[in-house]
Parts: structure tokens; C-alpha cells; sequence
């Protein structure tokens, strides 16, 4: 059930009214009924992986606050949760490279990916490491702890949550309220905004340009990835906003998963304004576990030794950096690409983190003002030029196509693509055009003002309510003139 | 207190330890300037931090990094 159809709408619908008119203490049970309808009505044969996940998860949650070898137990649940993971997800990537590799012949097998397997796998994983490390206490009750996993608002594409901020959300009593409602809804039009005048109209094109990109250089190249920026910045947050708009009605508020990224003035800094809850995570997790690790500490007193204080101090951190961004480019999915996309954003990070010395000293020399708005500009347009190529490697059919990208889009540099009919070819009409700007500049404002600290939605909420209304009419009236209402409709990172 | 103060005065000289406390819920600290500081404090107090121990809360002052530092100290 795509979150932009009217089946989830009266989906949400039935869903909010029943909440608020059944009795309070039974309204996490009633979320967990309709969390596994909405798993449900995407096809019977995923639901033994959540099941799955919920279980071992469970178990070994319970299981760790009783038994001396916790960090066994928690190993064991890591195991099974990412085996099953890695099955589902990379089983035939491996066997097709072990096949090319070894000239042997591994039958591929017909696995179905169930939605959100991502998601909250990564969610539970966090969960038993958390009990493990006595952050919070399990979960005793099987059924609260599903509902944990499962909150159908954030169960496809995220934000992966933690259980110390989710569940008691979850769990508790809420009295309706129509600001509540109000606060919702504004927030999911919001991203119905972003998704259908933005994301949608702009998919045909990039599709078009990605797929046929041997047809393709110079200035189109530059417009297919600068149109996917958009695409999936406007198909990811606008997911987002429809689902933490979706949660704030029942009274659950989700961690932000963007904050501005393209305002970033380093790939660090992009990493904690895009897709925030994955950057935690892997932080939490995989980075600060792996840097404090025996092995780790022992290559970093040897660094020293080596290479003196400083340096031998950032290369551990640098090696983290790298290893995490390969688990991020593997996590997006089974493909060399993605592996190649995970290592760019990695390489950069510790390629800065071990120059940070040499490049202070230089803007030193150079008397640069960093605090100046024409370097700080210059900064963001740098980041945003890296994060662009870095889309090569994510949208690029392949590893091959990705670096002839690159590479055709200094070949062949003239207007001359826009001056003919190859627009309409590429599916992007003169309103096409007037449609993206008007949404980027709406976008682009909003954001302009978020930065500044304006807080939008609580100045909205201070006007009257005809006002409020007529911004919200506007906005929905919007959504069918503008929006592209084919059959598009999915969204990018359900897939993941 | 004070050696604490310029380990961090060393790693991030433009930062406002004195009065700061969301060093890491407003980014002024990033997961690098951490590792760094958990390397030297670790050097300096010979404490050792473990991964449990990089929660905001222990690292969102000057102070409480300062009262982490006690703790691992006297365990």
C-alpha cells in the first residue's frame, strides 16, 4: 500500500478515528493490528521475516537480562537477524560473484525481498545491543515489543527509531486532539508536495537519462544527476514528512531523518543532515564499537609509534570511517555500485579527516575568512558538487555506467540539447520546467527560513485558523494541478 | 578539571566548553572530534572508554565528560 493512495488515506483514516474512539489502554494493541494489516496487504509470504526478526529479537532481549553470557546471546541475535538479512538481500549478489570468480555454477535463488527488511532489521539490531549494554530494560511483552518493530507509518523506509525514545511514545495513552491531527496532516502534505511536484514529475526524466546514458553527455548528464538530486531528495524527506505527519496523529513523534543536507559544508556534515537515523546508528553501533575495539587501540599505539601522536590518533578513525560507509553503500543494496558509492562518501571523509592539519594551515596562509559567507558558499557548493558525483555511483545502472558518466559529461558541452527536441524526448515539457522551479523555489524558501531558525510551523500555528486553512487549501489544490498523479506513486527507499 | 579543559581547548579551540552543554545534540562536536577526545583522555586519565560509555550525555559538556572521567577512573 504506497503511502500516496487513496487506500492508505482512508486506510490512515479508519486507523486515527478508531484509535481515539476505542479505550486508551487498548490503543497500542489497535496500532498493532493495523501495523500488520498494512505489512499484510503487501503479500502474506513477507510477514515470516518480521515475524522472524520480532522474535529472535524478543527473545534474546529477555533472554540477555537473565543469563551470564549476555554478550553471546546478543552475538547470537545479531547473527540471526543480519543472516537473515544478508540471505535475503545479498544471497544471489554473493553467488553471482562467486560464480564469475571461481568459473563455477551456484544456482541464483528466487528470493522475494520483503518491504522495510532494512529497516527494522537495523531497528532490532540496535534494540538487543542496547539491552546488552543496559542502556534500558527488554521489553517483556511480546506484543508491545512487535509493535515496536512494526509501527506501520515508519515500518518501509524508516526512520530506523530507537526503543528508548519510540516505545514509550508507543505505549502510552493518548487523548485526541485536534492541533494533533492538525499538526499531522500539515506535516504529510508537506510531503505529498515534495513527492508529487517534485519526485514524480522528475522520475521519467532521470530514468530516461540514467538508463539510455550512452545516448547521452555534456549538459544532459549534468541535468540528469542535478534532477536526481531533487528526485530523491524530494522522494526521501517527502516520505519522511508523510510518515512522521502520519505517527504525530497518534501522538508518536519519530527522530528526523533530514535536516537541509544540501546546505552541508563538508560529505561529514552531509551524513548528519541526510538520512540521520542510518548515520546514528552506524555511529553507535558499528563506528564507535569497531575505533574502541582491542584490535584498534593496539594499530593505534603502533600509529603513533610510527607516525607520530597526531596522525597515528586520526588513522584509526579513518579506517572506521572507511569501513562504516562500505557497511552504508552495502546496506543500500546488493550491487558493486553501491559498494563503490559507500567507499567515495568513506575515502572523502577520512581523506579530510587526516588533511584537517594540513588544510587548516593552508586557509591560515591564506588569510581565508571562514567565517565569510562567500566561503562558507563555497563550501556548500563543493560538498554538493562530491554529493552529485557520488549519484552517479547511486542511480548509474552500474559501476560501468557510473564512471562513463563521468566522464561523457565533459564531452559534448553546448546548449544545444536544450534548443531542440531532445527535452521532449526525455520527458521534460516547458511545464515540466515551470512546475520543478516553482516547487524547488518553495522548497528552497522553506528550507532558507528552517536554517535561519525560523520555526515555520509553529508560526503557522500562531495565525488564524483561515489563514492556516488557505495555506493548507493552496497546498492541496497544489498536489492535483501540479503534482504528477500517474503511475509512479512508490517510493525510492522502500526498495532498500 | 583543567587538563581536561585543554584537551578539548587543543582539539577544538572555537568551540565554547565553558558554557556549552549540546556539544553533541547541536554538532558542535562530530563523531571524529569524540574519537579524538577519547583517545586523549584516555592517555591522559589512563581510563578506558568503552563503546556503552559514547552516549550524548557523557559528552554533551565539558563537565560531564569531566564526571565520566571520575567514574571510569574509579572503577
Amino acid at each position: 500500500m504506497s503511502f500516496v493512495s487513496t487506500n492508505f488515506l482512508v486506510f490512515l483514516l479508519i486507523a486515527v478515528t478508531g484509535y481515539y474512539l476505542i479505550p486508551k489502554k487498548c490503543q497500542w494493541i489497535w496500532l498493532l493490528l493495523f501495523s500488520y494489516v498494512f505489512y499484510l496487504s503487501a503479500g502474506v509470504q513477507i510477514l515470516g521475516y518480521l515475524l522472524f526478526a520480532t522474535l529472535v529479537t524478543y527473545g534474546a532481549g529477555v533472554w540477555i537480562e537473565k543469563t551470564d553470557k549476555k554478550k553471546l546471546v546478543m552475538l547470537a541475535a545479531v547473527l540471526l537477524d543480519f543472516g537473515m538479512l544478508a540471505y535475503v538481500k545479498y544471497f544471489n549478489f554473493a553467488v553471482d560473484n562467486l560464480n564469475a570468480l571461481l568459473g563455477i555454477q551456484i544456482a541464483e535463488r528466487n528470493l522475494l525481498l520483503p518491504l522495510g527488511i532494512s529497516f527494522y532489521t537495523f531497528q532490532s539490531i540496535g534494540y538487543v545491543i542496547d539491552v546488552y549494554r543496559g542502556k534500558f530494560a527488554a521489553e517483556k511483552n511480546p506484543f508491545r515489543f512487535a509493535l515496536f518493530v512494526s509501527f506501520f507509518p515508519q515500518l518501509l523506509q524508516g526512520p530506523i527509531g530507537r526503543f528508548d525514545r519510540l516505545a514509550g511514545q508507543l505505549y502510552a495513552e493518548h487523548t485526541f486532539s485536534f492541533q494533533r491531527i492538525e499538526r499531522g496532516l500539515q506535516r504529510m502534505l508537506w510531503g505529498f508536495f515534495k513527492k508529487m511536484i517534485l519526485a514524480d514529475r522528475l522520475a521519467v526524466t532521470v530514468e530516461i537519462l540514467f538508463r539510455n546514458y550512452t545516448m547521452f553527455s555534456g549538459l544532459l548528464n549534468v541535468m540528469a544527476v542535478l534532477c536526481y538530486s531533487i528526485q530523491l531528495y524530494a522522494d526521501f524527506s517527502g516520505g519522511m514528512d508523510v510518515v512522521i505527519g502520519a505517527a504525530e496523529m497518534f501522538g508518536v513523534q519519530m527522530d528526523e531523518n533530514f535536516k537541509r543536507p544540501y546546505f552541508a559544508r563538508s560529505i561529514s556534515e552531509f551524513w548528519h543532515r541526510w538520512h540521520i537515523t542510518l548515520g546514528t546508528w552506524m555511529k553507535d553501533y558499528i563506528f564507535y564499537p569497531l575505533s574502541l575495539s582491542r584490535g584498534m587501540k593496539k594499530f593505534e599505539k603502533f600509529a603513533k609509534k610510527k607516525v607520530g601522536k597526531k596522525v597515528g590518533r586520526i588513522l584509526p578513525v579513518c579506517i572506521a570511517n572507511i569501513v562504516i560507509f562500505l557497511v552504508v553503500g552495502i546496506w543500500h543494496g546488493p550491487a558493486w555500485k553501491y559498494i563503490c558509492y559507500g567507499l567515495f562518501n568513506g575515502i572523502i571523509i577520512a581523506f579530510s579527516n587526516l588533511m584537517a592539519p594540513v588544510y587548516k594551515k593552508g586557509l591560515n596562509a591564506f588569510h581565508i575568512p571562514v567565517q565569510s559567507w562567500w566561503w562558507k558558499g563555497f563550501q556548500m557548493l563543493r560538498t554538493f558538487v562530491l554529493v552529485n558525483i557520488s549519484w552517479f555511483f547511486d542511480m548509474g545502472t552500474d559501476v560501468k555506467a557510473a564512471f562513463t558518466m563521468m566522464r561523457t559529461t565533459f564531452q559534448n558541452v553546448s546548449l544545444q540539447p536544450f534548443r531542440d527536441v531532445t527535452m521532449q524526448n526525455i520527458g521534460f515539457s516547458g511545464e515540466d520546467f515551470f512546475v520543478v522551479l516553482f516547487g524547488c523555489l518553495v522548497v528552497l524558501t522553506v528550507s532558507i527560513l528552517q536554517e535561519r531558525g525560523v520555526k515555520i510551523r509553529e508560526a503557522l500555528s500562531e495565525r488564524n485558523w483561515f489563514l492556516r486553512w488557505v495555506a493548507y487549501g493552496l497546498l492541496l489544490l497544489a498536489l492535483p494541478l501540479l503534482g504528477e498523479t500517474g503511475p509512479i506513486g512508490g517510493f525510492i527507499y522502500a526498495q532498500f | 578539571m583543567e587538563k581536561l579543559m585543554e584537551i578539548l581547548e587543543e582539539i577544538r579551540p572555537e568551540a565554547d566548553f565553558e558554557s556549552c552543554k549540546t556539544l553533541i545534540d547541536d554538532g558542535v562536536l562530530d563523531s571524529f572530534d569524540v574519537m579524538s577526545i577519547i583517545s586523549e583522555l584516555g592517555d591522559e586519565f589512563d581510563i578506558e572508554i568503552k563503546p556503552a560509555d559514547v552516549v550524548p550525555a557523557n559528552f554533551n559538556s565539558a563537565e560531564a565528560m569531566w564526571e565520566m572521567v571520575k567514574r571510569l577512573q574509579n572503577k
